[in-house]
């Protein structure tokens, strides 16, 4: 038994977090969940969506922010790719344009969340302003929270802590990370477009 | 899978504090449960007092607490205590205790683990509820009063209309916090039990204890995400101006929709009571067992009955909603749904009266409470039925009847569960045996008077009485109610003071009690066979290997060979032990063995 040389000394405990992320991830998206059962009950209540009177959301801007954020997913999983091959280099460079591309949203984000206070949609305005402000906030807090992470990783990274044989402590946040872009996409299409 | 053994470490703040030991944190859950469980009593015993002598000074408290009035209770006051009451009976006293302190001691203990699966998390787990006590604290505090809206916290008596001031905000965002904290302990409590169970610990070796708490960890991880989101969405209502949950002239273009809100609460609540009985279920299907020396009636059919209850949670919420106007036809097949539920209850209590039935019982203070809990569950269960029935829930809906209920499965038998636990892990927890006489004192007190109350509020709730009224007797129909609900009064007094049995016995046990022994109930599961009382730092020396299942009692031949009725998990089978007279007695060849 001796000689017989464990390729991935961690598989076990790298499981064991995996399945500890799936399941959180499972949480969350039932809390996601349930924010889109509300948002579907509040719209089949409404007679008109938007409501008479009130715009409706931009569509451009967004379509721009989504592109974005999936861009920064990409990169994510090209550094864990690379991470892989051992180039712990091409990690750290891809979380750098990662974490920009995540910071990119956050701010257009914002500059969305701006434009449409000025042109007139508010919290209080009806369950149309509630759900897209609440909605998209929520979402947000969780960009920042993975943005965080992200940079702590970077961080890491470029300390060299590292290496082909530890990938699974990128995965876990990239993982995160793909969650909350999923969760986007469904925002990005069911607020903006339909 | 192989844990390693890490140092203990000797600091005060590291050992006791901010620990990362499962017994610890266990211990941590425990006591911060029991004294909300004390603060939530005491808020009972107020509203009982209200409904005996109503508007008089309360005694005691009222002069602590309610100086302003000379110890009187106000209508607000009165809404507020009885929102607290539930709230933190719920999320601060039963789920810390039942699922905090017995979950987190059980697991890794029963299962032959060393700790948790992510020892780190379960110490976020505990110092994130430590939080949202805090905002429970700062809601008793807050100018306007503690959170008044019941304990569904349903809008709008939970908007800002309904319930001014940060009373009730701060309690949306303790629910929320404290079901971040649930959420992480049931992520932890989930892996540990699939990653960490000791080898050849199969799934149907596992305690039923380890069943109960490991359903309850997939219901919390389900469904507290969803109350989450209620609870922040409540929250944005209140703070931002949002309109989720608001509607009418107030709102203007568009309102929100009130009945959205109990939507999400019950998609939460409805597995939430699971998530406070199926716990105690697997403690009691264990201790019948232990206690009666015999097998546990049909092990993998009680396993199952769990799972289907589980299953079922999910999809009968409707049936607290049948009077939100909601369409005939789906509140047909919620009431079936629920219905439905009776039929693995049903099997769970065949199984424990066949536990019992015959058996040689032990009547010891955890056996008694166990029975207690079959007791009040049965009629608590039954008494659930006319609930889930539509044409008879119309008329029980919002009365004392629907409190009764509830009380007698969440309260009742969620309480005796807990201290049938408390009372059998005590000497494994503390390495102190408790007092066998002030524990039965404490127990008949208990069982008799908790009865007491809460049939008296079905009675109640079957004559008209409404809930949550603060002075019923100014209606007519009501006044005849009144020595009924002061005798139900006098019963809650009773059954309050019971428990200052406990506490001294608690104490003094803790204090003074005789060591226990490492086996005091001669039960065959790992924690009791395998471990020191209390266990060591990383629990098990050497990870054991388990060969059998947890109930292994009442073997003729074992108690002829050993001398004792039980068999534990770990030890060889009978062959290896009295392998010379098997010498002497070669076994028969299997006819057609190959």
């Amino acid at each position: 038994m001796g000689a017989v040389v464990e390729l991935r000394p961690r598989a076990k405990e790298d499981f064991t977090s995996l399945l500890g992320m799936m399941i959180a991830l499972g949480a969350w998206a039932m809390m996601f969940g349930a924010l889109f059962f509300m948002y579907a009950g509040l719209r089949s209540n409404a007679v008109s969506w938007p409501p008479p009177g009130i715009a409706r959301l931009p569509v451009a801007l967004p379509a721009v922010n989504t592109v974005v954020l999936l861009a920064s997913s990409g990169a994510i999983a090209l550094g864990i790719r690379s991470l892989r091959k051992g180039e712990r280099r091409a990690l750290s460079a891809w979380l750098a344009v990662a974490s920009v591309l995540g910071a990119t949203f956050l701010v257009l984000q914002v500059v969305v969340w701006r434009d449409v206070w000025a042109a007139g949609l508010q919290p209080s305005t009806g369950t149309y302003g509630s759900v897209f402000y609440g909605l998209t906030a929520l979402h947000a807090v969780h960009v920042a929270a993975g943005l965080l992470v992200i940079l702590l990783v970077l961080v890491r990274s470029l300390l060299g802590k590292y290496t082909e044989h530890n990938v699974m402590k990128v995965r876990l946040p990239a993982m995160f990370w793909h969650f909350v872009d999923a969760v986007w996409v469904l925002m990005f299409v069911s607020l903006y477009l339909l | 899978m192989e844990q390693h053994i890490h140092p203990e470490p000797k600091a005060f703040i590291w050992k006791y504090v901010f620990t990362v030991d499962h017994k610890i944190i266990a211990r941590q859950f425990l006591w911060t449960g029991l004294m909300f469980l004390a603060l939530g009593g005491t808020l009972a015993m107020m509203i009982r007092w209200q409904w005996a002598y109503p508007k008089t000074a309360v005694p005691v408290v009222g002069q602590l607490f309610l100086s302003q009035t000379g110890g009187a209770i106000t209508p607000p006051t009165y809404t507020s205590i009885f929102t607290m009451h539930g709230l933190i009976m719920i999320f601060w006293a039963i789920t810390p205790i039942l699922i905090g302190a017995f979950g987190n001691f059980c697991i890794p203990l029963m299962i032959g683990a060393r700790d948790m699966a992510f020892p780190k998390l379960n110490m976020y787990s505990y110092w994130t509820f430590f939080v949202s006590s805090i905002l429970v604290i700062l809601s008793f505090t807050s100018q306007l009063g503690a959170a008044s809206a019941g304990w569904t916290t349903y809008p709008p008596l939970s908007s800002n209309v309904g319930a001014p001031g940060w009373g009730q905000t701060y309690m949306a965002l303790a629910i929320f916090v404290t079901g971040v904290s649930s959420i992480m302990g049931g992520i932890n409590y989930i892996v540990t039990v699939i990653r960490y169970r000791a080898p050849g610990m199969t799934w149907f070796r596992l305690p039923l204890t380890i069943w109960g708490l490991w359903l309850t960890a997939i219901l919390n991880v389900l469904f507290v995400p969803v109350l989450g989101s209620a609870a922040l969405l409540l929250a944005l209502d209140r703070l931002a101006g949002t309109h989720f949950f608001v509607a009418g002239a107030a709102v203007g273009i568009q309102g929100g929709d009130p009945i959205l809100f109990q939507h999400l609460f019950w998609i939460f609540g409805h597995p939430e009571v699971y998530i406070l009985i199926l716990p105690v279920w697997g403690i009691v299907g264990d201790i019948l067992s232990f206690f009666s020396r015999k097998p546990a009636f049909w092990y993998k059919g009680s396993v199952f009955a769990m799972i289907a209850v589980t299953v079922l949670s999910a999809v009968v919420y409707g049936h607290h909603m049948y009077q939100t106007g909601m369409a005939p036809l789906l509140g047909l097949g919620f009431e079936m749904l629920t219905l439905a539920i009776s039929v693995p209850a049903v099997v769970l209590f065949v199984n424990w009266l066949n536990t019992i039935w015959k058996g040689s019982l032990r009547l010891q203070v955890p056996m008694l409470f166990a029975l207690g809990m079959v007791f009040v569950f049965g009629a608590g269960g039954l008494t659930g039925l006319l609930l889930g029935t539509i044409s008879t829930d119309i008329y029980l809906h919002d009365t004392m009847y629907v409190v009764g209920h509830f009380h007698l499965t969440m309260a009742a038998a969620s309480f005796l569960g807990s201290f049938a636990a408390l009372y059998f892990w005590f000497p494994k927890m503390y390495g102190k045996e408790t007092d066998e006489t002030l524990g039965k004192v404490h127990f008949w007190g208990s069982v008799i008077f908790i009865t007491l109350v809460f049939g008296g509020q079905l009675v109640a709730g079957y004559s008209g009485q409404h809930r949550r009224l603060f002075e019923p007797y100014q209606y007519t129909y009501l006044k005849h109610l009144a020595p009924l609900n002061r005798w139900t009064s006098f019963a809650a007094f009773a059954l309050g003071i019971t428990q200052l049995v406990f506490v001294f016995n608690f104490i003094k046990s803790l204090l003074m009690g005789k060591k226990a022994a490492q086996n005091p109930w001669g039960v065959p599961t790992l924690e009791w066979t395998q471990c020191s009382s209390p266990p060591a730092y990383h629990n098990f020396d050497v990870v054991p290997t388990v060969v059998r299942g947890p109930h292994e009692f009442a073997d003729p031949e074992v108690k002829k060979k050993l001398g004792r009725d039980y068999l534990d998990q770990v030890e060889p089978g009978l062959d290896a032990v009295s392998e010379s007279s098997a010498d002497e007695m070669p076994e028969p060849q299997a006819i057609g063995a190959e």
